[in-house]
C-alpha cells in the first residue's frame, strides 16, 4: 500500500510500529539517527515519516529533521511521535505546526496505542491521496 | 588518538563587571553609560539658555547695578557659544547613528563632556569671582556626577582636574595674568590682595578640602551601590542560567524515562494484538498485568513531572492566553473518547463557551484529570455529563458528574492529597497515582479557582469548578 519510514533512535520502539504497520499492509524502514534517516528518504521518498522528537545528540533533532525533510520532500507527509508534550516549559502543541517552525503533519503523544497510530496513519495517508 | 579536556568553571563567588577588582573599580554598563551621556548633553542646553538669559540681563545694566550686580564682558555668550559647539558635536553624532553610536564609546563621550564642562566653568567662575564668591562650589556638581558614572579612580581624575583648574585660575589672576572679575559689587569675600598667602591657603584651602569630602563620601557610597548592582546582576544570570539548565533537565529527564516505558508498551501491545501469534490464557493474562503496570507508570511519571513543575518555585511564570474553557474541556473528552468506547461509557456534554486569559496547559491538566477521572472512576456502560452554567456575577461554573463507584464522606477532604487514593479507587484502577486531584488542586488554587465536590458511595461524583468573574489574569463571561 503506503512506504512508510521511521525515524527513532529507540529500535524496540521503532520495530514495534514497523510490525503493527506491515501487518496492516505497508511497507516500512526503520533507520535509528536523523541522519540515516535524511539517507534514506534522499534515496527514497516514503510516503509518511514518522519521527522522534529527541534524539541522543539534540534534544530538537527530530524538529530540525521535519524541516530538512520538508525543505528538500514536501510532499511526504510527516507524524511526529514524542514523550514530551507539555507545551510549558519545552514541547509544543498542534498550535505550533505550521510550515516554517514546526511543519509536521500531526504528531501523537507516547505512550502510543498502537490501534490509534494504525487509525492515524490510515487517516494521513487517505488525506494525501486525496 | 583525539584528545578532550574538562573545561575547568570558574569559582562561583565571582564578581561580575568590566573589571572585577578591588571594592569601586566596577564600571557601569556601557549601554548605561551611554544614556547618562545623551542626559548630560540634555543638561547642557538647560546651561546654555540659563547662559544666554543671564548675557541679556548683561545688556542691561541699569536693571544689575542698583542690586550691587555686574556683568563683566560677554562671558555668558562666549561661554554659551562654547557650550553650543559641544553639544551640537553631539548632536551630529546622535543624529548619524544613534545611541548605538554613542554606546561604542560611552566613557569616551562622558569625559569629552566633563573636560570641555569643566573648562567652561572655570571660565564662569573666574567671571564670577573665583574667590570673593562661592561660585566655585559649583564644581561640585561635576564631582559628584563623576562619583555617578565613573569607579573611583576616575572620578578622583575628575575631581583633581576640578582642582588643577581652579588653582590655575587663582594663580592667574594672582599673578596678573587675568583680571580678577567678579558678579558682585562690593564682593562677598575680601579680594586676593587683601588676603595674606596664609588666609590666602586657608580659604583655598577650605574649598578643596570641602570637594575632596563630597569626592570621598559619594564616590564610597556610589561604589556600594555599583558593587551591590554587580552581584544582583551576577545572581541574576546565575538564577537564569539554572532555570534553562533545569528545563533542559527536566525535558531530558521526561523522555529518558518515558520512551523506555513506550517500547515496553508498544511491544506488550504486540503480544495482546495477536501481532506475534497467539498464546495460552495464563501467558495472556501476565501480559495484561504488564501492560497495566507500564501505563500506570507512564502516566505516574508524567505526573510527577507534572506537579513537579507546577509546584516549582523561581522559574519564571508560565505565558497566559486567551482562551475558551468550552474548547479545553472538549480536548479533555476527546483525549478519553477511545478509552470511553471501549468500556461502552457515554460522554454527554453542554458547554457554552466561556472566555478567560490563562495558562492553556494547565487548564488542560486540570479539566483533564477531571474529566479521565469521571470516565476511569465510572462503571461499564455508565454515563458522564458534563455541562456549564453561569454563576454569580459573570463567573462560570463547570459541572463533570458521574455515576461510578464515589467516595465516603469522611474521604472527601483527603482526596485532592498528594498520592492519596481510597481504597475503593485504588482497587477500582490499579493503576491509579494519587496525583491528579492534587494537580487539580495545586492549578485551581494559583488560579483562584474553587472546587466543589459531591458524592455518596456507590452513586457516582459531581466535580464543580467555579471560575470567578475576574480570575487572575481577567476573563470576558460569555
Amino acid at each position: 500500500m503506503a512506504y512508510i519510514l521511521i525515524v527513532d533512535d529507540d529500535g524496540d520502539f521503532a520495530d514495534s510500529v514497523s510490525r503493527v504497520l506491515r501487518a496492516a499492509g505497508h511497507e516500512t524502514a526503520v533507520e535509528l539517527s536523523p541522519e540515516a534517516g535524511l539517507a534514506s528518504i534522499s534515496a527514497r521518498a516514503p510516503d509518511l515519516a514518522i519521527l522522534d522528537v529527541m534524539f541522543p545528540e539534540g534534544e530538537s533533532a527530530g524538529f530540525d529533521l521535519a524541516r530538512r525533510v520538508r525543505s528538500t520532500q514536501p510532499r511526504v507527509r510527516i507524524l511526529m511521535l514524542t514523550a514530551v508534550n507539555q507545551k510549558y516549559p519545552l514541547g509544543f502543541s498542534r498550535e505550533d505546526m505550521d510550515e516554517h517552525w514546526l511543519p509536521v503533519t500531526d504528531f501523537l503523544e507516547k505512550p502510543v496505542r498502537l490501534k490509534a497510530l494504525e487509525a492515524k496513519v490510515a487517516s494521513l495517508l487517505q488525506t494525501a491521496a486525496a | 588518538m583525539a584528545r578532550f579536556e574538562l573545561p575547568s568553571r570558574p569559582r562561583p563567588d565571582g564578581l561580575a563587571g568590566d573589571s572585577p577588582g578591588s571594592t569601586g573599580d566596577h564600571h557601569l554598563p556601557g549601554a548605561l553609560l551611554a544614556r547618562y551621556a545623551v542626559w548630560f548633553y540634555r543638561l547642557r542646553w538647560l546651561v546654555i539658555f540659563l547662559l544666554l538669559g543671564l548675557e541679556i540681563l548683561g545688556e542691561h545694566p541699569d536693571l544689575l547695578a542698583p542690586h550691587g550686580l555686574f556683568l563683566d564682558w560677554h562671558w555668558p555668550l562666549a561661554v554659551a557659544i562654547c557650550l553650543i559647539l559641544l553639544n551640537a558635536a553631539i548632536l551630529g553624532v546622535l543624529y548619524r547613528g544613534g545611541l548605538e553610536t554613542i554606546a561604542r564609546f560611552p566613557r569616551l563621550t562622558l569625559w569629552v563632556q566633563i573636560v570641555a564642562d569643566l573648562g567652561a566653568l572655570t571660565v564662569a567662575i573666574h567671571f564670577l569671582g573665583s574667590l570673593h564668591s562661592f561660585a566655585a562650589f559649583a564644581y561640585l556638581c561635576h564631582i559628584v556626577l563623576a562619583c555617578i558614572f565613573f569607579p573611583r579612580r576616575h572620578s578622583l581624575a575628575v575631581t583633581g582636574l576640578a582642582i588643577l583648574l581652579y588653582l590655575a585660575c587663582i594663580a592667574a589672576e594672582l599673578s596678573g595674568v587675568l583680571t580678577p572679575g567678579g558678579l558682585l559689587r562690593p564682593p562677598v569675600l575680601p579680594a586676593p590682595g587683601q588676603l595674606s598667602p596664609l588666609a590666602l591657603a586657608v580659604h583655598v584651602g577650605m574649598a578643596l578640602s570641602t570637594w575632596l569630602a563630597v569626592w570621598f563620601l559619594t564616590s564610597r557610597l556610589s561604589a556600594e551601590v555599583r558593587l551591590r548592582d554587580s552581584l544582583l546582576e551576577a545572581a541574576n544570570q546565575r538564577l537564569v542560567a539554572a532555570t534553562a539548565e533545569r528545563t533542559r533537565h527536566m525535558l531530558r529527564t521526561t523522555h529518558e524515562l518515558k520512551a523506555p516505558l513506550a517500547a515496553i508498551h508498544a511491544n506488550t501491545q504486540l503480544l495482546q494484538n495477536g501481532y506475534v501469534g497467539d498464546f495460552g490464557r495464563e501467558a495472556r493474562e501476565v501480559v495484561e498485568k504488564i501492560a497495566v503496570r507500564c501505563q500506570a507508570l507512564s502516566h505516574g511519571v508524567q505526573q510527577m513531572l507534572q506537579l513537579a513543575n507546577l509546584t516549582s518555585r523561581g522559574q519564571a511564570a508560565p505565558p497566559r492566553a486567551a482562551l475558551n474553557l468550552a474548547q479545553v474541556v472538549a480536548w479533555a473528552v476527546q483525549g478519553v473518547e477511545a478509552e470511553a468506547a471501549e468500556r461502552g461509557i457515554g460522554i454527554a456534554t453542554e458547554l457554552e463557551p466561556f472566555h478567560l486569559v490563562a495558562v492553556e496547559d494547565h487548564m488542560k491538566m486540570l479539566f483533564g484529570n477531571l474529566v479521565s477521572n469521571a470516565v476511569t472512576y465510572s462503571r461499564r456502560g455508565g454515563r458522564v455529563h458534563i455541562s456549564s452554567r453561569p454563576g454569580s456575577g459573570s463567573s462560570c461554573e463547570i459541572i463533570i458528574r458521574d455515576e461510578g463507584i464515589g467516595i465516603e464522606a469522611a474521604k472527601l477532604p483527603r482526596i485532592f492529597d498528594d498520592y492519596y487514593r481510597t481504597a475503593e479507587a485504588a482497587q477500582h484502577n490499579p493503576a491509579s497515582t494519587g496525583l491528579g486531584l492534587s494537580i487539580v488542586r495545586h492549578i485551581a488554587q494559583s488560579e483562584g479557582f474553587g472546587v466543589v465536590v459531591e458524592s455518596a458511595p456507590g452513586r457516582g461524583a459531581t466535580f464543580t469548578v467555579r471560575i470567578p468573574a475576574a480570575p487572575r489574569g481577567g476573563s470576558a463571561g460569555s
